[in-house]
């Protein structure tokens, strides 16, 4: 009998344990396996182990049991003579799909050394496939490579025609004298083909065979050796590769010259130069699809390449026009706006148009505005729109001033103005009633205690006692208070803004500019100011400009009964001015005033 | 032309409905015998058969290597319980010769009794394997798969043995399917047959279903070696 080969395998529980002829020694008397080949026949191996008393022939005895209807122990139908400690169990003792358990006693003894149970069906390892032979299918365009077919007939043993054994094959093979076989998967058929294999190796296959839906394989058939010898290259491919090499070469030094050589042209085709703008500053696109906004300011962003004159001439004051906020504008007069003061929360600013280059603020030069903005701003033409013109007051800080007004005019008019007592009360215009030495402006303000609508109808003067200070300080409040009290009561807590340079103001600053130094030049202006009545003089809506002074600081002719607060130039003599109404201007008259 | 395409499409159903050569009917299928289609042969079916039941008892197969593998993994068992199946009490032959020399008619019995005895007790056990939580849902399936292959495995045979009923192949000696169910074995131990006895006595069966399959062709349908 062929060597059995130590493996232990798994099946459905069973022990199918096949040890060398030199089994376990530590062990007593065991089963060292039991074998069928075609599901026909099995035969069992024991082995006597160390108790070496036992190894006479006839020692040990198998009995066996079928679990059918008979329980009872059996010897074994046949102890093979041939080979030792062999029990073979032929076809009619072997009884598919029944369990079957084996014993091995010792008779002499009465001791039942190993017992095993088992059914056939899952002891059946097929004997080797035969015929194993194999034919080249092809070899690769290269010659390294071919593919063989490799072919097979099922054991003999094996009743494969009636269907009665259904076997799978497994094919392996290896390089020669490797160590490790390639498996391939299970095949039903008797071929197979094997892809891959290197020319001028040598091969080694074999295949062997299980029965489909058990685990038992059966033992390998002899190997077959393979070989292919490699099939000589054709010479004519290593000049082809070498001139394909070269070629490429070649190539690639081509271009690097050519780019090289041509690297300007080159540069000016693959980047051109991005053109530059024809305009400074302007892009011609925007010339041409802009929109009117954009272009006014972009023109006049023109002028901040000119030179700046209002730089030079600090005392110019702009007052700009602005034709937004429609709302409530009816209500209040004219003087109110002018002076920039609000109500609660809203803005109501008037702004002037400046004129670049007429805004001329001084005694001399009045600082006329449009005049068809000013015939907006009258009360009559109050209703010429929704929007009336807000004013506001933009001017530069400047050290010495006809008219002084605060900078930031666009937010602070509030802040500006709310000395001024009762925006309600307040005319558009305010009259300009005195100057300080210093170039303050002292207006007088509008009728104090009316509504606008009376204030349109009274002449009734009012003196606004501020001065508004330059550099865009403001007074703090409490020393706005105290000035306020001093000044003829107008109507209460709106006339906090009161612009003083006096001492008592430096300890009050809240904006940490610092006003005006204090002249107590100033102050007795203001004190017989403030001594006066509390009922203020009305105040005109509009005053003269009578002249303009060296200083460019204008001197306003008070209306009717006030004598000319301006101080006198003896630099600049304007012309008599013909009487007119009050405050207007027209443009004639204008080349009348300028100096 | 101004005609319309549902004009169009009315004309062509009329022209359809009316020409009688332009008329698709149904028609049943083999219904003109073998001139008509392929009808399957008997080896046919046999092998259609055969290959079912070699795919079941694959699947048992597994369930059981699998069950084995996760429940029970110490090695020889198998001797110190004994399991009797369900079946047992069915006359099966043992052999191959046995079952060679057996009757055909006794032999298809033979299988549809076996397949008829596993309708039930596969029910269960995929019930069984399905409220347990150690299978998985693979393992629940595969049980559910084997309980439907066996189903129609059974009306394979059925068919098969109808149509050598047919062809006169068997004899009448065949008392009929219904006495078959009658002949059910009773087994009074089938409630305490766990999960793997039911396994492993269904992998035993459909072995035997497979084997007897193919005897029973080898014998009906004459081929070579057979």
């Amino acid at each position: 009998m062929a060597a059995q080969k130590q493996r232990t395998e798994r099946t459905a529980g069973k022990l199918v344990k096949f040890s060398l002829p030199v089994s376990d020694p530590s062990r007593g008397p065991h089963f060292t396996g039991c074998r069928s080949r075609e599901q026909e026949t099995f035969r069992c191996w024991w082995s006597a182990g160390i108790f070496q008393n036992l190894t006479e022939p006839g020692a040990l005895r198998v009995f066996y049991r079928t679990k059918n209807a008979l329980s009872e122990w059996q010897e074994c139908p046949d102890y093979t003579h041939t080979v030792k400690n062999e029990c073979y169990f032929n076809k009619t003792f072997t009884h598919i799909w029944t369990s079957y358990c084996i014993q091995l006693r010792s008779v002499r003894e009465n001791i039942t050394y190993d017992e095993t149970c088992f059914t056939v069906e899952n002891i059946v390892h097929p004997d080797p496939p035969i015929g194993l032979n194999w034919t080249l299918l092809n070899v690769s365009r290269s010659g390294l490579h071919f593919d063989i077919l490799v072919r097979w007939a099922p054991p003999p043993s094996a009743d494969v025609q009636t269907g009665w054994m259904s076997l799978v094959y497994q094919v392996q093979y290896r390089v020669r004298n490797a160590s490790h076989w390639e498996m391939l998967d299970l095949e039903s058929g008797t071929q197979q083909s094997i892809y891959g294999l290197h020319t001028d190796k040598e091969y080694e296959v074999r295949v062997r065979c299980k029965m489909s839906a058990f685990d038992n394989f059966g033992e390998f058939g002899d190997s077959i050796l393979v070989h292919v010898a490699q099939i000589p290259s054709k010479e004519s491919t290593f000049p082809m590769t070498l001139v394909l090499i070269f070629g490429v070469i070649g190539l690639v030094i081509l271009l690097v010259l050519l780019i090289f050589s041509q690297q300007q042209r080159l540069m000016v085709i693959f980047l051109p130069p991005i053109p530059a703008p024809k305009i400074k500053g302007i892009d011609p696109e925007l010339l041409k699809n802009g929109k009117l906004d954009q272009l006014n300011s972009l023109l006049s962003s023109q002028d901040m390449y000119k030179p700046d004159f209002y730089h030079e001439d600090p005392w110019v004051e702009f007052i700009q026009l602005d034709l937004d906020d429609p709302a409530e504008k009816n209500e209040s007069s004219d003087t109110q706006h002018l002076l920039g003061l609000s109500r609660s929360g809203s803005s109501h600013v008037l702004n002037f148009k400046s004129d670049d280059d007429s805004g001329r603020a001084s005694c001399y030069d009045p600082e006329i505005p449009n005049p068809e903005d000013l015939a907006s701003l009258l009360p009559g033409h109050s209703g010429r729109g929704d929007n009336l013109p807000l004013v506001s007051r933009s001017s530069l800080s400047i050290p010495d001033l006809g008219v002084q007004q605060t900078s930031e005019v666009e937010e602070t008019p509030i802040q500006t103005q709310p000395a001024v007592p009762s925006w309600v009360n307040m005319d558009f215009y305010a009259q300009v009633s005195d100057f300080t030495p210093a170039g303050g402006v002292v207006l007088s303000p509008g009728q104090l205690n009316s509504s606008p609508e009376k204030k349109k109808e009274e002449e009734n003067e009012k003196k606004i006692q501020f001065q508004l200070v330059s550099d865009g300080a403001y007074t703090s409040e409490n020393t706005a208070r105290q000035l306020s009290a001093e000044v003829p009561p107008s109507p209460g807590p709106e006339q906090e803004y009161q612009t003083f340079p006096t001492q008592a103001v430096e300890g009050n600053l809240w904006n940490g500019e610092y006003l005006v130094s204090t002249s107590d030049s100033q102050i007795p202006y203001l004190l017989p100011e403030a001594t006066p009545a509390p009922i203020l003089p009305p105040v005109s809506d509009y005053t003269v400009v009578q002249e303009v002074d060296a200083q460019h600081s204008l001197l306003l002719n008070p209306p009717s009964s006030q004598p000319a607060i301006c101080p006198h130039s003896p630099n600049k003599h304007l012309p008599a001015m013909p009487t007119m109404p009050m405050g207007y201007l027209t443009p004639d008259l204008l080349g009348n005033l300028t100096p | 032309m101004g005609l319309s395409v549902p004009a169009v499409a009315v004309l062509l159903v009329a022209l359809l409905c009316l020409d009688p050569h332009g008329r698709v009917g149904s028609a049943p299928i083999c219904a003109h015998g073998p001139s008509g289609c392929h009808v399957p042969s008997l080896a046919d079916l046999f092998d259609r058969v055969i290959q079912h039941s070699a795919r079941m008892h694959s699947l048992s197969n597994d369930l059981h290597s699998e069950f084995e593998q996760y429940f029970l993994p110490s090695k020889n068992h198998i001797g110190k319980t004994y399991r009797k199946c369900h079946t047992s009490n069915i006359l099966t032959p043992n052999g191959k010769e046995n079952a060679q020399k057996l009757a055909r008619e006794e032999l298809t019995e033979v299988i549809l009794k076996l397949l008829m005895a596993w309708r039930d007790p596969l029910f269960q056990l995929h019930q069984s394997m399905a409220h347990q939580q150690d299978f998985n849902n693979f393992s629940s399936n595969k049980a559910l798969e084997m309980g439907d292959m066996a189903h129609e495995l059974r009306k394979g045979v059925e068919k098969v043995a109808e149509k050598m009923r047919v062809l006169g192949m068997l004899g009448n000696s065949v008392t009929g399917l219904s006495a078959a169910e009658a002949m059910l074995p009773l087994s009074d131990s089938r409630e305490a047959m766990s999960d793997y006895e039911l396994l492993y006595c269904f992998r035993r069966d459909s072995n035997k279903v497979q084997n007897y399959l193919k005897i029973l062709k080898c014998r009906i349908v004459p081929e070579h070696d057979c």
